[in-house]
């Protein structure tokens, strides 16, 4: 929501207004996700794999969104494996021009019995480097910039962990089963976002790909709408659920669960979407990544900032983690257009 | 022109009704279940089910009755498997759906599979499949894999983080006239074009059809990596195989 006379803000303010769809002095722009690229490793000599594991060099990368791209938040986390690493999943590192991931062919745990948080799954290397991240971002930038953390649920949880074959067919074989659990890998969930909220974080994102490209929304009622809303009473800071591909089959339960904001893909239209949600939550997104972030100019990047703010999308950004080789022109483009669009609608 | 009550077994009467909705695979599909006989059309029911236990139990019990291992796979299994496949495809179901069709087919080619080896069935043609490098999200690669072998396919797993010699040593090794390509990151997508270079490179381009795909895949993309075709799920990643063959999808 933005209305003539609000004074400047911060973009702590920016963001932090804009979770709670109060008043802006202009859409605030961030990603939930990742911001991390090549060029912006190359930039502050912060290099993936090692950026995803040393909290300096996290926080250097991460702080680049803000520095360089003029996004409003700033995120450490630019994978969806800190925690997956520290419960015990094997690993793929990778290199500079790749996100890490999880060898998911070789899952840890094969039936519900097998799930346990381990004691040290704070201590971790791989989750405390998210940590001590917020810690340093947070007297850095804290002031001024809305940091936000994230923590995996227990869905995306459950890929990592049993393996996605196995774990969806768990979920269609046995539901008592699946739901157990999930509620004792959300331990892991509540754990990992507590810890960033005492670190300083302002907000966190939860993904959790129940994406309808692999389940129905019957299926996140079934499993995760209950989960969800209960991790917005059990997590005091807002919340961002980010879910890839198409959602709108299910953003009205989402809406339902209380969340501060969901992150939502370009496969949904922004107007569809902002129909459905009707002023319960937030909206961020949906800057296209691979098609348009990835594969074109500024100039389409600003077509798509118009549409998500013509809609009344609340807070503006990617609509995932940036493909690592996108051009950081194309990433200022988003707070550009942003500028120029609030611009043109106050001189009109 | 068979018609719909031409079909004996109640399921997939109503299978079809409900789901299918494309005239031409609406007529297909009678044509292909009502000249089958019913213990085709029973295994087919149980596989769209996903009731591997009972497409286990059928298939043993119709090669006992001496029926043909080739008809048991075409007129049960494979046809079931179109049925699956446009489901999938229309949002009727999902991957957890899929994957237990898969698990029923699974079954009913573990009888099957020895049978046509040992009598020298002929595939239609021999696919490579793989994640390009980097890559390990590999469930709509197997979604595709599933139903090429269900098609008739003969097909080479290359499995995850496949690189470049991989891929080519593969097709050099089966003589194969296609290769298939996924890729779900945005990372790793400009990886089937470096592939794609690879066989420009090594003088082999002109020796294989390229299909790519992948969540993030468009077919302007594949275009632009120079593949000979995208397929946007599994149901089309079998028709553009066929289509490389010039056989009916």
């Amino acid at each position: 929501m933005v209305k003539e006379q609000i004074k400047p803000m911060t973009s702590r303010e920016r963001v932090l207004a804009g979770l709670r769809r109060e008043p802006v002095d202009r859409t605030p722009v961030c990603n939930p996700t990742s911001v991390a690229t090549v060029e912006l490793m190359d930039l502050v000599d912060a290099h993936f794999p090692e950026a995803n594991r040393n909290p300096e060099m996290m926080a250097r990368l991460a702080a680049t969104g803000y520095t360089e791209i003029g996004f409003d938040s700033i995120m450490p986390v630019f994978s969806i494996i800190q925690e997956s690493s520290a419960l015990g999943c094997k690993m793929q590192w990778e290199q500079k021009d790749n996100w890490p991931t999880v060898r998911m062919r070789e899952p840890i745990w094969r039936d519900v019995e097998d799930v346990v948080i381990p004691n040290d799954f704070l201590t971790h290397p791989d989750t405390a480097c998210v940590i001590e991240c917020i810690k340093i971002l947070k007297k850095e930038y804290g002031d001024d910039v809305a940091i936000i953390g994230k923590t995996m649920g227990p869905w995306t949880l459950g890929y990592h962990c049993f393996g996605v074959e196995p774990f969806l067919l768990m979920s269609l074989d046995d539901p008592g089963k699946t739901k157990l659990a999930l509620e004792r890998m959300k331990e892991a969930t509540i754990q990992f976002g507590m810890a960033q909220i005492e670190a300083g974080a302002d907000a966190l994102t939860v993904p959790d790909h129940a994406t309808g490209d692999l389940v129905s929304g019957e299926y996140y009622d079934r499993y995760l709408k209950d989960m969800h809303a209960e991790f917005v009473d059990l997590l005091p800071v807002p919340l961002i659920l980010h879910i890839c591909g198409r959602t709108v089959d299910r953003m009205n339960s989402i809406a339902e669960t209380g969340i501060a904001a969901f992150h939502f893909d370009s496969k949904n239209k922004p107007q569809e979407s902002m129909d459905i949600i009707e002023d319960r939550i937030s909206l961020v997104g949906n800057i296209n990544n691979p098609e348009t972030l990835y594969a074109k100019g500024p100039d389409a990047v600003r077509d798509e900032v118009c549409a998500n703010l013509d809609a009344g999308v609340h807070m503006v950004g990617p609509e995932c983690a940036i493909p690592l080789q996108t051009a950081i022109e194309n990433l200022t483009a988003i707070p550009n257009a942003v500028k120029e669009w609030h611009s043109r609608r106050e001189s009109h | 022109m068979a018609d719909l009550q031409d079909i004996s077994n109640e399921k997939i009467r109503q299978e079809i009704e409900e789901f299918v909705e494309n005239p031409d695979e609406i007529e297909r599909n009678i044509e292909t279940f009502a000249r089958v006989r019913p213990l085709m059309q029973e295994i087919a029911a149980a596989l769209i089910e996903g009731d591997d236990g009972t497409v286990d139990a059928l298939t043993k019990q119709a090669l006992e009755d001496k029926i043909d291992a080739l008809e048991i796979m075409d007129d049960g299994l494979i046809a079931a498997m179109g049925v699956v496949g446009i489901k999938f495809r229309d949002n009727y179901i999902f991957v957890p759906e899929v994957l237990a069709c898969a698990r029923a087919m699974k079954a009913g080619m573990a009888y099957i599979e020895p049978i046509l080896s040992a009598s020298g069935v002929e595939p239609l043609a021999t696919v490579i499949m793989g994640m390009v490098k980097g890559d390990l999200h590999d469930i709509g690669k197997n979604l595709c894999i599933m139903m090429l072998r269900g098609s008739g396919f003969n097909v080479v797993d290359l499995g995850v983080d496949t690189s470049d010699d991989e891929f080519i040593d593969a097709v050099e090794e089966h003589s194969a006239p296609i290769l298939g390509m996924s890729a779900l990151l945005t990372t790793t997508m400009p990886n089937m074009g470096k592939t794609i270079e690879a066989f420009i490179d090594a003088d082999m381009r002109d020796d294989v059809k390229i299909m790519v795909g992948g969540a993030p895949v468009t077919q302007e993309f594949a275009d632009d990596m120079g593949a000979d075709a995208y397929g946007k799920d599994a149901l089309e990643c079998v028709a553009v195989a066929k289509g490389f063959l010039s056989v009916q999808a």
